[in-house]
């Protein structure tokens, strides 16, 4: 006990005395304690120790004898799987082609274009022949042997922000480069004039993997609100295209995208009160969901025909967009072509949700409605409820096929062993031939797991099965599972679109409205290829298809694998182009020369335009050239049609989401004002609903996106 | 101060044969000898559980768990400590699942427990400054707690308590002198 007893305060505890506890407690107690007693007691007789015991002394060994295998206490062979599996599946993650890379914070220090500069600007660097630090990108595979890239402006970007990390891996790896002359006057300006653009020297196939964006901390956007911080949905992250000098790299070349998945996503995060993540903004994309009065083509032979205009650049008023505009030829009604479809349903437990399987089933209702007796569908379901659902059935038997819709529920995460491959037999086997469409239609909310598990295999696969005239198109529904990088991946290498359903509407502008060029491809591998004429303009920046570039060897080999134009799709490209002598010119000219090659004055031409295509049973393609003449220069943009302006709204809007280094300086309202402008008679609503879908961002992004600088 | 030592040892020190014998017949399945053994011991646990909790009605739940436990465990009571000395660690076990439970009930419970009638009248803990003291020793952290009730409100031996609470002699020492510590601003 305690020696201090006395003036231990403690000591006064056993002063207090408990309260006597209560009779009826106490019986109450007992009277448990008693049923507690005799109920171990029976157990103990119906289980007599020896016995028990026995039973209690399990081991591996004896559980191998085959009856008690959930008996055992260490699960070995789990065990071993996961040993097994993890780091396979991790390696398998990473490394393939078809999953994205982890997605990319912006605030990572970009590897490449800053850098430099903010080396010369901070570590204060000697005026002349100072060696140029540069990096060694961390992931080191594309990027590391690109000279630095032009650069926007760099008067705002704050030296402080990244200057410890750009100094300590500069001096963990320098490389000198070869010596870059810079004007002691103006440290800040970009004089590293080889450019060798990142995005052309991407193949269609490595595209998914590109290294960290370059993004450069955004010279005047301050920070929007952050997107969800765990969307859940995946997104490849990629780098926005670079201005690029007419001079040295006259000739930009990518392939057409008629995807529109990017603006359903984007809407339905706006909508829902969220910023969305910059790489769920593409650009193209945006555009591109809206359908545009274009020229209309003559013949199916020739199926497009450009809708070129020049105006001036809403965000920049010292440089002008160059918007091209093409529309698939429609053939005439009454022409009813036979379609062979499949539905590859994921039927997986997260597809239990409103906005998944029921959506699902409606919008294929929809698209079953649209179709006619020489028509014939299937059903396949992959994960949970696998295998054929129904037969190729005529498209006129409704009441079958609705049913079969119907029947399919959400449940379960079983592999659906060969679902992918099972909905291509089915297809084989109702193929329909000559101008035709065989076609399998994924629908998924994100779980790709259709059989095959190698994502590279499984483009393979799929591009295989395009060769043999069957094209896959993907669905997406949903939220917080979303493989967007997937779905892109699989429907390019399908030849097919990638479409993001998020409501009723949006089936029926996919599956309804659009469904010729849903389903009725007209051209496919359509490329496009613009010259600028250096002796007009100076600079140029294609605006979004990041992710579309190509090469310009690419162009006119027919090998490589481009977009594909539905009928009556619409498909608008844009580009901001710096006339000569502008004082937008970002990048100074050379001090020693310009390039040797002096263009062949071709007069006041600005660029030329080549498009590529194949008629769909042809590999052949065909060419159609066209000049960009002084003919199609506004003035004012208040000269050019509705849907140049919307483009160009659209285009300002995505920009802005985006916090892209170029026009992220327009306002909400200006961007506001201008789709307003560009409305025109906007008979299905979309413009209406993008309108209100700016003033959704300008409220969710804040005032604080004003211009900061 | 010795009187009342003697008052609450008392009935443990005289039952300690009896207690054995209890415990090896209602081993054995003889219901009347549990019957008898809880009986004999309710006071005791309720009375600990009063002290650790300090209001009736978790008292009585954990003395109604406690017998319920000694009901299913007392086949495996395996007599290498003194009953009584198993009786206060199942006890102090249940004081601590109930009060662990009641902070995953979260603030509401704590709510309801501040307008509770139990709470027991003050002049029942001899003084204010006596009520302070309890108050201050139960919010103690849980060993420290634990030593210092055993050894002063329960006026065991730091041998006994260290039994109680299945560690070193010298550890309930270190608790309690911890708790003085603790306690020293306060008191």
């Amino acid at each position: 006990m305690s020696q201090d007893m006395n003036d231990d305060p403690f000591a006064k505890l056993s002063q207090t005395p408990a309260p006597d506890p209560r009779a009826d407690a106490k019986k109450r107690a007992l009277a448990a304690g008693m049923a507690a007693f005799e109920a171990s007691q029976t157990k103990s007789v119906t289980a007599p120790k020896g016995n028990a015991w026995g039973q209690r002394l399990i081991s591996i060994i004896a559980s191998l004898k085959g009856n008690r295998i959930m008996d055992l206490r260490y699960p070995i062979g789990t065990l071993a799987i996961a040993l097994l599996v993890l780091p396979l599946g991790y390696q398998l993650y990473s490394s393939t082609t078809l999953t994205p890379p982890a997605p990319v914070r912006q605030a990572s220090p970009a590897p490449q274009p800053a850098e430099p500069a903010q080396a010369i600007t901070t570590e204060a660097a000697p005026p002349e022949l100072a060696p140029m630090p540069t990096t060694i990108a961390p992931q080191d595979d594309a990027v590391a042997d690109d000279a630095p890239q032009v650069e926007p402006p760099l008067g705002t970007i704050e030296p402080q922000a990244n200057a410890p990390a750009a100094d300590a891996r500069d001096t963990a790896a320098p490389v000198p480069l070869s010596p870059a002359p810079i004007e002691p006057a103006m440290p800040q300006s970009s004089v590293m004039a080889e450019s060798a653009p990142m995005a052309q020297s991407l193949s269609q196939d490595s595209m998914m993997r590109m290294p960290s964006p370059g993004i450069i901390a955004p010279s005047s956007e301050p920070v929007m609100a952050p997107p969800p911080a765990e969307s859940g949905d995946q997104f490849a992250s990629f780098d926005e295209q670079r201005l690029k000098i007419a001079a040295e790299e006259p000739v930009s070349t990518f392939s057409i995208d008629v995807d529109t998945a990017s603006y359903a996503y984007v809407r339905r995060m706006l909508e829902d009160g969220y910023v969305p993540e910059p790489d769920a903004v593409r650009i193209e994309e945006m555009v591109n969901y809206f359908p545009y009065d274009y020229l209309a083509a003559d013949s199916a032979a020739v199926p497009f025909k450009p809708t070129i205009g020049v105006f001036p650049t809403p965000w920049n008023p010292k440089t002008q967009l160059l918007q091209i505009g093409i529309k698939g030829y429609v053939p005439p009604a009454g022409e009813d072509q036979p379609a062979n479809l499949v539905f590859l349903i994921d039927t997986s437990g997260s597809m239990d949700e409103p906005d998944k399987l029921p959506l699902l089933k409606r919008a294929f209702a929809l698209l079953v409605d649209q179709l006619s007796a020489n028509d014939t569908v299937s059903i396949v379901a992959y994960a949970g409820s696998a295998g054929v659902v129904l037969k190729p059935t005529v498209a006129t038997d409704k009441a079958a096929i609705l049913d079969a819709l119907d029947n399919l529920m959400a449940g379960g995460s079983t592999a659906g062993a060969e679902g992918i491959e099972l909905a291509y037999r089915l297809a084989e086997q109702a193929k329909v031939g000559n101008g035709g469409t065989n076609r399998v239609i994924l629908a998924t909310d994100g779980d790709f797991n259709v059989g095959i598990d190698d994502p590279e295999k499984l483009e393979d696969f799929i591009k295989a099965k395009r060769q043999s005239g069957i094209s896959l198109s993907v669905l997406g529904f949903g939220q917080g599972n979303l493989g967007d990088a997937t779905m892109q991946a699989l429907a390019q290498n399908g030849n097919g679109n990638a479409s993001y359903i998020s409501s009723v509407r949006e089936a029926q502008k996919v599956l309804v409205t659009e469904i010729g060029g849903t389903l009725d491809m007209i051209a496919k591998d359509v490329k496009i290829q613009v010259e600028f004429n250096p002796a007009v303009v100076s600079e140029y920046r294609l605006i979004g298809y990041e992710t579309r570039a190509l090469n310009r060897e690419d162009f006119n080999n027919d090998a490589v694998d481009a977009g594909d134009v539905g009928a009556g799709t619409t498909v608008t490209a844009l580009y901001e182009i710096t006339p000569v002598g502008s004082s937008a010119t970002m990048v100074d000219p050379l001090r020693y020369g310009t390039s040797s090659t002096t263009p062949a004055a071709s007069g006041d031409e600005i660029a030329f335009l080549r498009m590529r295509y194949k008629l769909p049973d042809s590999d052949v393609s065909q060419l159609i050239e066209q000049p960009i003449t002084p003919s199609v220069v506004h003035g004012n943009i208040g000269d050019v049609s509705d849907d140049m302006r919307f483009a160009a709204a659209v285009a300002a809007f995505g920009q802005k989401l985006r916090g892209s280094d170029y026009g992220g300086d327009i306002s909400w309202q200006a961007i506001e004002a201008l789709a307003r402008s560009g409305k025109g008679a906007d008979d299905t609503g979309y413009r209406a609903e993008f309108i209100q879908l700016v003033q959704s961002a300008a409220m969710l992004a804040g005032p604080s996106a004003a211009p900061a600088d | 101060m010795q009187a009342l030592g003697l008052t609450a040892a008392s009935p443990i020190d005289q039952a300690s044969v009896l207690t054995r014998a209890l415990v090896v017949r209602a081993q054995n399945g003889d219901s009347l000898a549990f019957g008898e053994l809880i009986e004999n011991h309710y006071d005791l646990i309720h009375r600990t559980a009063w002290k650790w909790c300090g209001n009736r009605t978790d008292a009585e739940d954990i003395a109604q768990d406690v017998c319920v436990k000694l009901g299913a465990a007392i086949a495996g009571f395996d007599g290498r400590s003194a009953f009584s000395s198993w009786v206060y660690r199942i006890t102090l076990n249940a004081v601590r699942d109930l009060q662990r439970a009641g902070q995953r009930r979260g603030r509401h419970a704590d709510a309801y427990a501040e307008v509770t009638p139990d709470m027991h009248p003050a002049e029942q803990e001899a003084a204010a400054t006596s009520t302070q003291l309890w108050a201050a020793v139960r919010r103690l952290p849980e060993k420290q707690r634990d030593a210092v009730l055993l050894v002063y409100a329960e006026e065991l031996s730091h041998a006994e308590a260290a039994e109680i609470m299945g560690i070193k002699e010298a550890t309930v020492s270190f608790h309690v002198h911890e708790a003085r510590k603790t306690l020293r601003g306060l008191l």
